[in-house]
């Protein structure tokens, strides 16, 4: 079978992604470019009788030697020489992508081009006549919709007629007069004096007239330069002096100069820019006073929905798990290994395992926000706040609010901020956005202690982190990352309707990371914390005197200013840094609650020796308290557990069970996120320093928490 | 005068930009440079513009924009 190598190039929001999901579906593979932090994807697609390899590059509005995605992509052009590029051009935008298009053509790429979106061009009034277009050009010109099939066989036929027969462009580019002399000048010498150059000479001589440090080290590395960088500098000079401009932007206006005459030739504009449904939503979303409290509204339906949909999809795999908890029991008879799989597997993977669809959805959900396009509008409504308290801009929002999902995808977004300060002080405040391996803690202590309350003891956390965020985001400003903040502009993408492909696979990409720790890490601790639990041989299985609670009753003082002083706290406190989601597993399977289906019988029999009476006691009075939901056992939620409930209303009080909360939510971030922090830093330094900070902030703010609550009276 | 004080809706020529180095990169790529059309879509103060640039909208931080020299047209 033949194979054709395939790479998808253009700007960010152009329904590229879009366009590779579809075409691969779940045969992609996510990595990293080599040596880089820029995500690479890559899949596989049959057409016909041919093998289609696809690697998507990163989106950039530009080839040049400024940003890591932007050498990546044209690194990938020029070493790897894929048989066909597919540049994926939102039509509604023509002028604007078509400067990565000329950019391409410079390196002589073999390009198809894919218009895509052209219901939002017709509906800007923009009439695009391709035919002219592909003749000005010399490349296809296809009219796809990436969202379905439009276009799709058209652009796949193309794709391999022009693996065949290459397109010639590098003569279709006209730059003026003065600009081309300069570049043919400067190749002639290149051509004379070096050889062996992957790209076109013309490329490079345009590189060089641009001032690209990275092809100029190369000519200076390949040892016959000299005359050719003479000869550039030479010109560089003349520019000034004749255009009253250096030569970089000369070329800039030369190429936009050059797609002007394109765009005069093969578009057709409205006299008058038509005002878009995006433009009419966007009056009111971006809206002076309107924006703030809309975004909230969002934030606040987002966790309503998350919760009403995954609270009882949960129940029904806590269901599962109980069953096979006691199917494992049952069969296999009391005993060491019993207690292994049950105890320490079931009961604390399984415990993980439970929250799963209400991650699913906060992913799911977020997906959709961010293919939308909404996002976005939140870092723009965002920005005036941000700027004002924290001197950050709103492009540091977004970050911040993936951080909601997980920290992880949250540190790795900051790579789209430029200044290396903003970018630092971002990573160090996104771990206190409150990540959903943070919900089960949450969703357990909320459904012992504030049932009533659930939605709006919830949200205060997540108002919380975003204010410690803030409050330490100011204060770092002024110390030790004092200066400027960095210049803002981003794109505004108009809305789209995301396709469910796309959000289902986005959400995949993020959860199955999370499905992969409770298989990974979450699996390890929970051998790790069975075993320190069982040992020394003969004590009662996670009592007081194993291992697990001799360490969490040495270190439990330290805890007893916060209202939480027990061992069993501590414990789940220390094991929490290895995944936040553990500390529900860690009271799991300290109290056991992995091998019970729900049903308060199993939790008193199955309840460890020592705890047992006043755990009866307290799940009496649970049932009592919650009659309705005891009720409804058959399908009540993971954190509805009464055996769970009771031994947890026993361990808190309401008072200090919110300010564990509040330390849970604030204290060291998770190890995934610190080694995130390292690999994006490249440094101990800055995940040590989280770590440290963070810890000292928790204790400060659930001291604060707990103390005040008592001297208000509360308990 | 600065694209910081345009009326919005205004369809203006840039006459020169004030940044300098990567970020003027940035600009140019995305459409912003000498000579260029932009129109302010948005302009609530204080807060960051949303601006038209061949189409498409940006969103541009005030400080910037305050850099960005303009004229009617």
């Amino acid at each position: 079978m033949d194979k054709i190598r395939i790479a998808l190039a253009g700007n960010p929001n152009v329904g590229k992604s879009t366009l590779f999901n579809r075409w691969t579906g779940m045969r992609q593979h996510v990595g990293n470019w080599p040596g880089k932090t820029v995500e690479k994807k890559e899949g596989t697609f049959k057409h016909d009788q041919y093998e289609m390899e696809v690697v998507d590059l990163p989106g950039n509005y530009s080839l040049t030697a400024y940003s890591v995605e932007e050498v990546v992509s044209r690194d990938y052009i020029v070493d790897e020489k894929p048989d066909v590029i597919v540049n994926v051009i939102d039509a509604a935008n023509i002028e604007r992508n078509l400067y990565l298009t000329v950019q391409m053509m410079e390196l002589g790429a073999n390009l198809v081009l894919a218009l895509n979106m052209n219901k939002f061009a017709r509906e800007k009034g923009l009439k695009i006549n391709k035919k002219q277009l592909s003749q000005l050009l010399g490349v296809p010109v296809i009219e796809i919709e990436a969202v379905d099939e439009t276009g799709s066989e058209e652009l796949l036929k193309s794709i391999v007629k022009i693996s065949k027969s290459p397109n010639i462009v590098l003569d279709r580019l006209e730059y003026g007069n003065e600009v081309s002399e300069h570049i043919q000048q400067v190749k002639e010498i290149i051509d004379e004096d070096i050889s062996g150059m992957d790209a076109p000479s013309s490329w490079i001589a345009l590189k060089l007239l641009e001032d690209d440090p990275e092809i100029t080290k190369k000519i200076e590395e390949s040892g016959n330069g000299q005359r050719v960088l003479k000869s550039v500098k030479k010109m560089q000079r003349h520019f000034n002096d004749v255009f009253d401009d250096d030569a970089d932007a000369a070329i800039t206006d030369a190429r936009y100069g050059f797609i002007a005459g394109l765009v005069s030739e093969s578009v057709k504009k409205p006299k008058i820019d038509k005002v878009t449904k995006s433009d009419l939503i966007d009056r009111i979303v971006t809206h002076k006073y309107l924006g703030i409290p809309i975004f909230l509204l969002i934030m606040w339906l987002t966790f309503q929905i998350t919760f009403t949909l995954g609270d009882p999809l949960g129940g029904y795999i806590e269901g599962a798990l109980g069953w096979l908890g006691e199917t494992v029991a049952a069969s296999m008879g009391e005993g060491f290994l019993t207690s292994f799989i049950v105890d320490g597997i079931i009961g604390g993977v399984g415990g993980v395992l439970v929250f799963v669809p209400l991650i699913f959805i906060l992913f799911l959900i977020l997906s959709i926000l961010e293919d939308s396009g909404y996002l976005a509008r939140a870092a723009f409504v965002m920005d005036r706040f941000m700027h004002k308290l924290v001197g950050l801009h709103g492009k540091s929002f977004i970050p911040m609010i993936l951080g909601f999902g997980c920290a992880v995808p949250g540190i790795m977004a900051t790579r789209t901020l430029e200044n290396e300060k903003d970018r630092l002080l971002t990573m160090l405040i996104v771990p206190f956005m409150s990540c959903s391996a943070r919900l089960p803690v949450y969703a357990l202590l909320v459904a012992a202690f504030f049932s009533a309350y659930q939605g709006w003891v919830i949200f205060s956390l997540y108002l919380l982190g975003i204010v410690v965020a803030i409050i330490m985001a100011a204060i770092f400003k002024k110390t030790i990352f004092k200066g400027m903040s960095a210049p803002f502009v981003m794109e505004l993408p108009p809305y789209r309707l995301p396709t469910v492909k796309g959000a289902l696979i986005h959400m995949w990409e993020r959860g199955a990371l999370f499905l992969k720790k409770a298989g990974t890490i979450i699996l390890a601790l929970s051998v790790v914390i069975w075993a320190l639990s069982s040992l020394p041989v003969g004590v009662e299985y996670a009592s007081q005197e194993s291992v697990t609670g001799q360490i969490g009753t040495v270190l439990s003082p330290i805890f007893a200013p916060l209202g939480f002083g027990e061992w069993q706290a501590t414990v789940a406190i220390i094991y929490g840094f290895l995944a936040k989601e553990v500390v529900v597993s860690t009271f799991g399977t300290l109290y056991g609650i992995g091998e019970d289906g729900g049903g308060e019988e199993a939790a008193t029999e199955e309840a460890p020796a020592g705890e047992s009476t006043s755990v009866e006691q307290a799940n009496e009075t649970s049932a009592e308290a919650s009659a309705e939901e005891a009720s409804a056992e058959e399908e009540t939620a993971p954190e509805e557990d009464q055996g769970f409930i009771a031994a947890m209303q026993e361990l808190f009080t309401p008072l200090s069970a919110y300010a564990y909360m509040v330390f849970i939510l604030l204290y060291i971030p998770c190890m995934a996120t610190l080694a995130t922090i390292k690999r994006e830093t490249n440094s101990w330094k800055w995940p040590g320093f989280a770590a440290v900070y963070t810890f000292v902030v928790a204790y400060v703010v659930s001291f604060v928490v707990y103390q005040g609550g008592l001297l208000m009276g509360f308990a | 005068m600065s694209l910081a004080m345009a009326t919005e809706n205004e369809n203006l020529k840039i006459v020169q930009v004030w940044h300098g180095g990567k970020f003027q990169k940035r600009l140019q790529e995305m459409g912003i440079y000498k000579d260029s059309q932009i129109k302010v879509i948005k302009n609530d103060i204080p807060g960051p513009l949303i601006v038209d640039v061949k189409g498409s909208r940006l969103i541009l931080g005030r400080g910037q924009a305050q850099k960005i020299m303009v004229e009617g047209e």
